[in-house]
């Protein structure tokens, strides 16, 4: 196949077991040139299985996956040289400074020697780490580490990253670097496959997501697309100058109302039919002389879309992010 | 997937850098200098005071053991500290085979038991003013131990676990009665018929006795034979090491 055609990832029929549990079980998915895949899914889903089989650290039961043409098992070399592989843990040598953790990074990844020091200089000014270059890296901040972390996944300059939770519980600042980097990078051509919890930055960043839940794929698409399949979790939102038990429970036996859920100082009434839940949330209101502050309605968010897909809606019905 | 040259020059790239690595990070941790250095020391100093032996006697056991523990000691230690920090995994990751991984790890044991032994060699020589029969032969032969030992310090480094202490016990199990079955302290003569059989399958009986010959001038299996056993142990060695990091990574 012509390499401008190729795909950057395929996988096809994975299936990893461990003993008697199926951590991968059967999942076929593509990922093509240039795109931002994100790969979501609860704890224990097999989202890390997944990306340790696509980076040839661990071998499937079955399936195959190519990486740019390339069979992760059988050319595992020349597989892993066009990628960068950033881990969910930020996996640096604490003792080693900055600088020389890079240049460790390049030579493992067979960067020339007399590109290794342009690189690197690049990389820490990128990642805004550059004055703190030569100090050991024991004394960096969490965000720091995080930086230096994908600045080594990039050294090789590698047309795919993998990149596990890049984000997950940093402060604004390095969020605001790293998510600037990897959407400068797609504009460059790096395909970037992503795992992350936060569903948000699924949403914004990825041109598709896969959901995985239990070793198998429920769902691939557009964020957007996704969104579309569960209308039934369109919302309208009340904010109301008073709230009480009578009040919500009223709302609740309104016809095509499906759910009804308190979010702060709001209510959302969850329906299929918003037009005539408005209309007839109005009247009520009127008739109890109840002031509304404000009516929205609200379309699925992409975290709807996963606790609805991956059944986690019991007891996790009023957190903005699945951790 | 055919190996070419280029694979070779790059993996013999990579293991330097594996090994350049646990120079700067590991040599001056504390456990390998307990376990690499003072251990032997003190384990000599039980076996030699209160007895009349010459110190060209000792001096050879001496070098051997310590080839044995410092050589063996970097690996149990640094590898379980990179599972549990991870880093283990950016080995795993890079574009490098296993071959190169072990190899690496392995040399950077070789590097760190052969710059004490040459210490101990030339403080022996001066405190001692010990005559050496060949100096060819002793330098050969501590770099021949010191890489077999680094090896077999890389075997045990396979066992999956982040704890180094399982790694250590796991690798003592093996170190301390190899000591007592290598003529390093039972001269071989001494031994019984079964006690001389045993010790064909150790490697430190080898080292030992090529040490021996560089310093005296004698030795009990042979030149050849110590020499040739040796480089089948490290091929030994890394083969079950490749082995056992490719199963237990999968």
């Amino acid at each position: 196949m012509p390499e401008l055609l190729m795909n950057a990832i395929e996988v096809t029929t994975l299936t990893k077991h461990f003993g008697s549990l199926v951590a991968v079980n059967n999942v076929t998915f593509t990922v093509p040139k240039g795109e931002i895949f994100g790969y979501l899914g609860p704890n224990g889903a097999g989202k890390t299985t997944t990306i340790r089989i696509l980076t040839g650290i661990t071998a499937p039961t079955s399936g195959t996956a190519t990486i740019f043409g390339h069979d992760i098992q059988r050319e595992k070399l020349t597989a892993r040289s066009s990628m960068g592989i950033v881990p969910e843990t930020s996996n640096i040598y604490d003792d080693l400074s900055a600088w020389k953790n890079l240049m460790f990074s390049a030579e493992l990844y067979h960067v020339r020697k007399s590109e290794r020091e342009s690189r690197a200089t690049e990389l820490l000014k990128t990642f805004e780490i550059y004055d703190r270059k030569d100090d050991k890296v024991h004394g960096f901040s969490k965000g720091m580490k995080r930086r230096l972390t994908i600045a080594m996944g990039l050294v090789n300059s590698p047309p795919l990253l993998f990149l596990d939770e890049p984000t997950s519980g940093l402060d604004v600042q390095s969020n605001l670097i790293i998510r600037q980097v990897i959407r400068d990078l797609n504009e460059q051509g790096v395909t970037v496959f992503l795992t992350t919890h936060n569903i948000e930055e699924a949403n914004l960043m990825c041109h598709r997501v896969a959901i995985i839940n239990r070793g198998i794929i429920a769902a691939i698409d557009s964020p957007e697309r996704l969104k579309k399949t569960i209308q039934s979790v369109q919302a309208v939102e009340l904010a109301l100058e008073a709230m009480s038990a009578d009040i919500i429970e009223a709302l609740a036996h309104i016809p095509h109302v499906n759910d009804i859920r308190r979010e702060g100082d709001k209510l959302r009434l969850y329906t299929e039919d918003p037009g005539s839940v408005v209309e007839a949330a109005m009247a009520y209101l009127r008739e109890k002389h109840i002031r509304p502050i404000s009516v929205n309605t609200l379309g699925p968010s992409l975290e709807e879309v996963f606790v609805r897909l991956t059944g986690l809606d019991k007891g996790r019905k009023n957190e903005k992010t699945v951790t | 997937m055919v190996y070419t040259l280029e694979n070779l020059k790059n993996d013999l790239h990579g293991a330097w850098a594996i090994t350049r690595k646990d120079l700067t990070i590991y040599y001056l941790k504390p456990n390998i200098y307990m376990s690499g250095i003072l251990f032997p020391l003190f384990m000599l100093l039980a076996f030699a005071v209160g007895r009349n032996a010459p110190i060209i006697t000792l001096i050879p056991g001496l070098i051997a053991i310590t080839a044995l523990f410092s050589a063996s000691s970097i690996e149990p230690v640094s590898i379980p500290i990179e599972r549990r920090t991870k880093t283990f995994d950016r080995l795993l990751s890079a574009p490098i085979s296993i071959f190169a991984l072990v190899l690496g790890e392995s040399i950077s044991g070789l590097l760190f038991s052969y710059s004490i032994c040459i210490l101990m060699l030339v403080a022996g020589a001066i405190l001692y003013h010990l005559s050496l029969v060949s100096i060819l032969i002793l330098l050969v032969g501590i770099a021949l131990s010191c890489f077999t030992f680094a090896n077999l310090g890389t075997v045990f480094a396979a066992y999956p676990t982040e704890n180094v202490g399982e790694v250590m016990s796991l690798l003592n199990l093996v170190r301390l009665p190899l000591i007592f079955i290598s003529g390093v302290f039972i001269p071989l003569e001494a031994m019984p018929s079964w006690g001389r059989a045993v010790s064909a399958i150790s490697p430190l009986t080898y080292a030992s006795d090529i040490l021996r010959y560089g310093f005296e001038g004698v030795t009990h299996v042979g030149l050849v034979t110590d020499i040739v056993m040796l480089l089948l142990f490290v091929i030994i060695f890394q083969l079950i090491g490749n082995l056992l990091y490719k199963k237990f990574n999968e």
